[in-house]
């Protein structure tokens, strides 16, 4: 069982060692210009010259698509099939039987594949370039109440223990002899059995655990100190600032041109 | 409506837990084939915090447990409904302040006008940034309503309305089942203690 649950692919590249917010601004400046973006294939653009060259920098450019590949294609099936062929008042390019291919509905795949595209390589630029701890450290450092931190780096180490328990819960109500096949409403009470159990005792848990945290000062006021030492440079700041100021303006000028006739 | 006294250390505490439990949910539905159609329960824990520690830590743990599927990989499709999770939550705490988790007929009715609420608010998303479409069992939906000829974003909001009130109520259910199997003993550390009892 992984003690966390991340993607977080380690290595020893440039793109590794920049702070953590320089990856967070990297990625959310891709998905902001990515999602305002007019036209059709800007986000392709994007995505093939500033995103794919950063992954390929911290050697990570594999696991992206791959990833990308498995989350995106779904989506890109069912956008071309679905808008592709049921586009209304389209004009038609290709029949097909009864149903027929339309040219608008193609656009509209075009363009919508390309910005879930955007919206995933984003997030997984930033995910596997970024340990979790020291990016939820890095917004801390930044202000964000370090309760917020608790919650996310307490949940990823959490998950792992909770599908292991889930699945010694199904085996265990299996041997009890609950089955969990058959028709819709034979599984669908299989889940009251399932379901319960698993709250119930990880709730129990909750006192314990909020006694703990209280007898290490979870809840005293003032500024924490961190055992992870995070490295900035006055460059990566600056570039941060022109991001953020790029993804403002972005948003801004699309948001114009929609009010702007 | 103090928030201090909703965000004491069990809620802190509650939180991940409720969190895990939407993640490990979701894959027990996931096992047991149940189709999307009927319902998926990715908000078990979201609805259990909003009841037993009010309508804005709800909405936190909605927020919350949406970026971290994003932030984790597990599903980084759900990152951009992550606004609509914390509506979820919220409604879920205004109905139990309202005192709706007394009545199971009100857990039900509270579940399906949630969805409907979800349903709404999440098709706009699913519109512009997924094309109307899900990627999964629903899409048949979609293009059935498509055919029907409601344009991207009615055809959206129609696939949503028909299949998240449902899900949404199994949801109030299953938790309105959960407090109702908690000590009071254990019930009465959390801040809002009064909804369920």
């Amino acid at each position: 069982m992984p003690d966390q649950v991340s993607l977080y692919a380690p290595g020893n590249s440039g793109l590794h060692h920049l702070h953590p917010l320089t990856k967070l601004s990297l990625a959310g400046f891709a998905l902001l210009a990515g999602l305002t973006l007019p036209g059709r294939w800007g986000t392709y653009l994007l995505v093939a010259l500033f995103v794919l060259p950063l992954a390929a920098w911290g050697g990570l450019a594999g696991r992206l698509g791959n990833a990308v590949w498995r989350i995106v294609l779904p989506f890109a099936v069912s956008v071309f099939v679905i808008q592709g062929l049921f586009w209304t008042g389209g004009t038609p390019v290709l029949q097909l039987g009864p149903l027929s291919v339309k040219a608008e509905g193609i656009s509209f795949a075009i363009a919508s594949t390309g910005r879930i595209l955007t919206v995933v390589t984003a997030f997984l630029l930033l995910i596997l370039s970024t340990r979790p701890d020291a990016l939820m450290i890095a917004l801390t450092e930044r202000g964000l109440p370090p309760t917020i931190t608790y919650i996310v780096l307490a949940t990823i180490q959490i998950v792992p223990r909770f599908q292991a328990r889930a699945q010694t819960i199904m085996d265990a109500q299996q041997s009890r002899g609950l089955r969990l096949e058959g028709s819709l409403i034979q599984r669908g009470r299989a889940l009251i059995p399932l379901v319960v159990p698993l709250v119930l005792g990880s709730i129990v848990d909750v006192e314990q655990r909020a006694m703990a945290l209280e007898a290490r000062g979870f809840s005293r006021p003032g500024p924490k100190t961190s055992y992870l030492q995070l490295v900035d440079s006055q460059w990566q700041s600056i570039l941060r600032a022109a991001l953020i100021v790029l993804s403002v303006l972005a948003v801004v000028g699309r948001l114009a041109l929609l009010i702007i006739p | 409506m103090n928030l201090k006294r909703d965000f004491n250390t069990m809620t802190w505490v509650l939180i991940p837990l409720a969190i895990a439990i939407n993640i490990a949910i979701g894959q027990i539905v996931y096992s047991l084939k149940i189709p999307v159609v009927v319902a998926y329960l990715d908000s078990i824990g979201t609805v259990l915090v909003g009841v037993l520690a009010g309508p804005w830590a709800g909405a936190l743990t909605g927020l919350l447990s949406n970026l971290i599927w994003g932030l984790t990989g597990l599903n980084v499709t759900y990152a951009p409904f992550a606004a609509v999770a914390a509506v979820i939550g919220l409604l879920a705490g205004l109905f139990a302040e309202a005192g709706w988790f007394q009545k199971l007929w009100k857990v039900i009715v509270g579940g399906l006008i949630t969805g409907l609420v979800a349903a709404v608010i999440s098709a706009p998303i699913a519109a512009y940034v997924f094309g109307g479409v899900t990627g999964g069992g629903t899409d048949i939906l979609v293009a059935a309503f498509r055919q029907m000829g409601l344009d991207v974003l009615g055809a959206s909001m129609a696939q949503g309305v028909a299949s998240d009130p449902l899900d949404k109520a199994i949801t109030f259910f299953i938790v309105w089942l959960i407090v109702r199997a908690l000590p009071g003993r254990f019930l009465a550390r959390f801040p809002r203690a009064e909804n369920v009892q």
